[in-house]
């Protein structure tokens, strides 16, 4: 066995990652770690490279135990991994990449460029991939950039090698290129983990299989022996712990129409309408287009064609002004860095969207904003010591009721929900759903974007799923998240020949 | 709480500790002085001070002062009449302040970058423009600006005492200075709010430029001459103003009355030297302990707090 983890655990503050991790692998083998998003899959890969300490557990390499507390131990002992985002530095070559930190010398601290760059000719060569030794890294796609990860790797003498959603950014004809060269690694005895969120690459690469739900490793075994099914239970599991109940109202007016909307290469022909009072579900895994349309829909990256109407209305959408004036408003992914003026007092992040409202030629008037605050904060139900309060300082769920609260103050009519629950406490989820079904029965139309799959279930009315930037089908709110995950994991036209 | 107020105890404390030390120092005469000198850093340090709130920098200050004293002096050299040359010299400050702000933001380049670039330019234009020679043929009455007195106090202290209302009128009370905190503090989230980002950053530095233009017509007027070479290195004396009295380089943070604060600090502090009779050199040696001291204090105040 080349490497074996057993019971590994991991905890983030009081956040627990990682509670049961288990997992061997073979060398001559490629192994798939499969798992939602969250499950612990990089968590448990980052302790293996180093990058994290385990908490409890063991890690047996080669059949001895190891502790590894940095990157380059596990480098030393042969463990490699290439990353979802590219780890090399952007200036440098090709060549220079490969070697960087174990540069072929000749003496007195001199690198031997010429060596270097034969040596990193013999290896592209022996790999038959598509690059030369002295171009710079930068200009590589990223499938360029994993290759010269694969060659540092190989080079450093690696025996293990982790992929970490290696294909997330490539096209298809990258990740077929990808799937050759891992081929290649198992035929020359070095062994492989490959996390992967899409079902559909499975077979093509995979030997065994451990598969991760909510942190704890819940199957392990050969793939042959596993229907995509069974893997698909495995994955979703868990049992269903209704938090919140909605009981959904007769859709109104149409407040949304979008009309094959296209961003190359993220967004293709996107088509789906919102109706007032509607709580419409925006499912789909990492990098299946889902923040990128809401940031289409706001403005913020432009599209390439289609049509949206707000409220019967076409219009033109170049920016978040005019996004914000067409009564659109965005609940970002990542408030923090996008929805607050972390610095500001609750009172200033709550009206900035609409200070016209509360002044006069250009004028603030005080006393009324104070009023509109308190109103506010009274109807979203914000928790803040004083609205003079800083922002950054509200506990997060705060924080995002600050954030829908400023859009209430705009009037907006369309809300667009991107991971509106990331990071907020369960009673705060519950507050924030309330808020959007009370949006909705105010006549607001909600699109909510979310990876938790029973987040939809019970809240959406009905669910559209979305993979690699396309609308794959639309679901009844009352969906199983089996039904999810088939559409927003499998490729259609093999849907049928995987689903045993 | 005790450490906000620390920029003020500090101007009290420096204003009794001097009255103490020296007699010359509680004297109409050497406060109206006091005044006069610091009545120009003061004033483009409310400028930056709207700046540095919308999360900006301007280097070329120094230089912008020189071009506005400049122009002002050399249209009344050639007979316009003083409120004209005052205007003019107002108008060229706030042109390039202007040409800042679109640089920074249609270029979308930072705005150190840019800065230090003007810095250069017009500077160099200053020079070009004058032929490197100081302007000297202005009405004498023009001396009333930086040197007359109304109603028993320096004309400039009015100047500076609207100037500040002014500026705190903008921060406090219009949605021009509540765009520049929110700029200042979360520029994305500014843009995801709607907010015409690039406008507001734009006319932060025009108005930047405008009171740069009128501190350079009362240096200007003190001096009586328009000098190209005047202004050198005020501008690194109008952000320590600014982050003497809790403005904060990162943006979203700031206030006039900091500022004004950070400003007679600075000019209590170079006073003060010059009655005690202590070297020059160890003056600006001083001032730099405070700026960094200042600074400190106020991190620690910030980190406490958390956010």
């Amino acid at each position: 066995m080349l490497l074996e983890l057993r019971k590994v655990q991991k905890r983030f503050g009081g956040v627990v990652a990682l509670s049961r991790g288990d997992l061997s692998v073979q060398a001559g083998q490629v192994h798939l770690l499969l798992g939602e998003n969250g499950a612990g899959k990089s968590t448990l890969m980052r302790i293996v490279a180093g990058m994290l300490e385990r908490d409890a557990g063991d890690m047996l390499w080669q059949g001895r135990p190891v502790h590894l507390k940095k990157p380059s131990e596990a480098a030393a002992i042969g463990i490699a991994m290439v990353h979802q985002e590219s780890l090399l530095a952007p200036h440098l070559s090709v060549a220079e990449n490969i070697f960087l930190g174990r540069e072929p010398m000749r003496g007195a601290g001199f690198v031997d460029r010429g060596r270097m760059l034969r040596m990193a000719a013999r290896l592209i060569e022996e790999h038959r991939f598509p690059l030369q030794p002295d171009w710079r890294v930068e200009k590589l796609t990223p499938a360029g950039k994993q290759l010269v990860e694969i060659c540092r790797a190989v080079q450093h003498g690696s025996s293990l090698l982790i992929f970490d959603e290696p294909t997330s950014s490539l096209s298809e004809s990258e990740t077929r290129e990808v799937f050759r060269i891992v081929s290649q690694l198992r035929e020359r005895g070095m062994g492989v983990i490959y996390i992967t969120h899409r079902l559909e690459e499975l077979r093509a690469v995979g030997d065994s299989v451990t598969i991760l739900r909510d942190g704890a490793t819940v199957h392990s075994g050969p793939l042959e022996e596993l229907p995509t099914g069974e893997i698909i239970r495995h994955m979703v599991g868990r049992e269903i712990t209704a938090i919140y109940h909605r009981s959904p109202l007769p859709p109104g007016e149409e407040v949304l129409r979008v009309d094959g909307l296209r961003r190359r290469p993220v967004l293709k022909d996107i088509s789906f309408s919102v109706r007032a009072g509607e709580i419409v579900g925006l499912a789909g895994l990492v990098g299946a287009g889902r923040t990128e349309l809401c940031r289409a829909l706001f403005g913020l990256d432009r599209y390439d064609k289609g049509i949206i109407h707000v409220a019967g209305k076409p219009v033109q959408i170049r920016s978040p002004r005019q996004a914000v004036r067409a009564g659109l408003a965005l609940i970002p992914e990542d408030r923090q860095r996008s929805g607050l003026a972390r610095s500001l007092p609750v009172s200033h992040n709550l009206t900035l969207a609409n200070l016209t409202a509360v002044s006069r030629f250009g004028f603030l008037r005080h006393s009324t904003e104070r009023d509109k605050v308190e109103d506010f904060s009274r109807r979203l139900r914000i928790r803040a010591e004083s609205p003079k309060q800083r922002a950054g300082r509200l506990s997060g769920g705060n924080q995002q009721k600050v954030v829908i609260a400023k859009w209430v103050f705009r009037g907006a009519r369309m809300f667009l929900f991107d991971e509106p629950t990331r990071g907020i406490d369960v009673g705060a989820k519950v507050e924030v759903f309330e808020l959007m079904d009370q949006l909705a029965r105010s006549g607001a139309g909600i699109l909510m974007v979310s990876s938790e799959m029973q987040e939809l279930i019970q809240v959406a009315d009905r669910i559209l799923v979305m993979r690699r930037g396309r609308i794959t089908g639309e679901l009844p709110g009352a969906a199983s998240q089996e039904e999810i995950m088939r559409l927003a994991a499998l490729e259609e036209a093999a849907g049928g020949e995987l689903l045993q | 709480m005790i450490q906000r107020l620390l920029p003020f105890f500090t101007l009290a404390v420096l204003f009794v500790g001097l009255s103490l030390a020296s007699p010359y120092f509680l004297t109409g005469t050497n406060l109206s002085s006091v005044i006069r000198q610091t009545a120009v850093i003061n004033i483009m340090a409310l400028g930056m001070t709207l700046v540095i709130v919308a999360g900006g920098i301007d280097l070329s200050v120094g230089s912008i002062l020189a071009m506005g004293g400049l122009m002002g002096t050399m249209a009344m050299e050639h007979g316009l009449p003083i409120q004209m040359g005052v205007a003019i010299g107002i108008l060229t400050g706030g042109f390039w302040g202007l040409a800042n702000g679109v640089m920074t933001t249609r270029l979308r380049i930072n705005p150190f970058i840019v800065t230090l670039g003007t810095l250069g330019i017009v500077r160099g234009l200053a020079l070009i423009i004058s032929d490197g020679l100081p302007v000297h043929k202005i009405p004498a009455r023009f001396s009333f600006l930086g040197e007359g007195n109304l109603l028993g106090v320096p004309f400039v202290l009015w100047v500076l005492v609207v100037c500040a209302l002014g500026v705190h009128i903008i921060l406090e009370h219009t949605r021009l200075g509540r765009y520049a905190f929110a700029i200042g503090s979360n520029p994305e989230a500014a843009y995801y709010a709607g907010i015409p980002v690039a406008f507001h950053t734009t006319a932060v530095y025009a108005i930047c430029g405008l009171l740069t233009g009128l501190a350079g017509m009362i240096e200007a007027s003190r001096l009586m001459t328009g000098q190209p070479t005047a202004g050198q290195t005020y501008e690194l004396q109008a952000i320590a103003a600014v982050v003497i009295g809790g403005g904060s380089l990162r943006g979203g943070e700031g206030s006039v009355l900091g500022t004004l604060v950070g400003a007679f600090i600075m000019g209590l502090l170079s006073n003060g030297s010059d009655l005690l009779g202590i070297s020059p050199y160890l003056q600006q040696a001083i001032i730099g302990a405070v700026i960094i001291l200042a600074v400190s204090v106020d991190e620690l105040r910030k980190r406490k707090l958390g956010a």
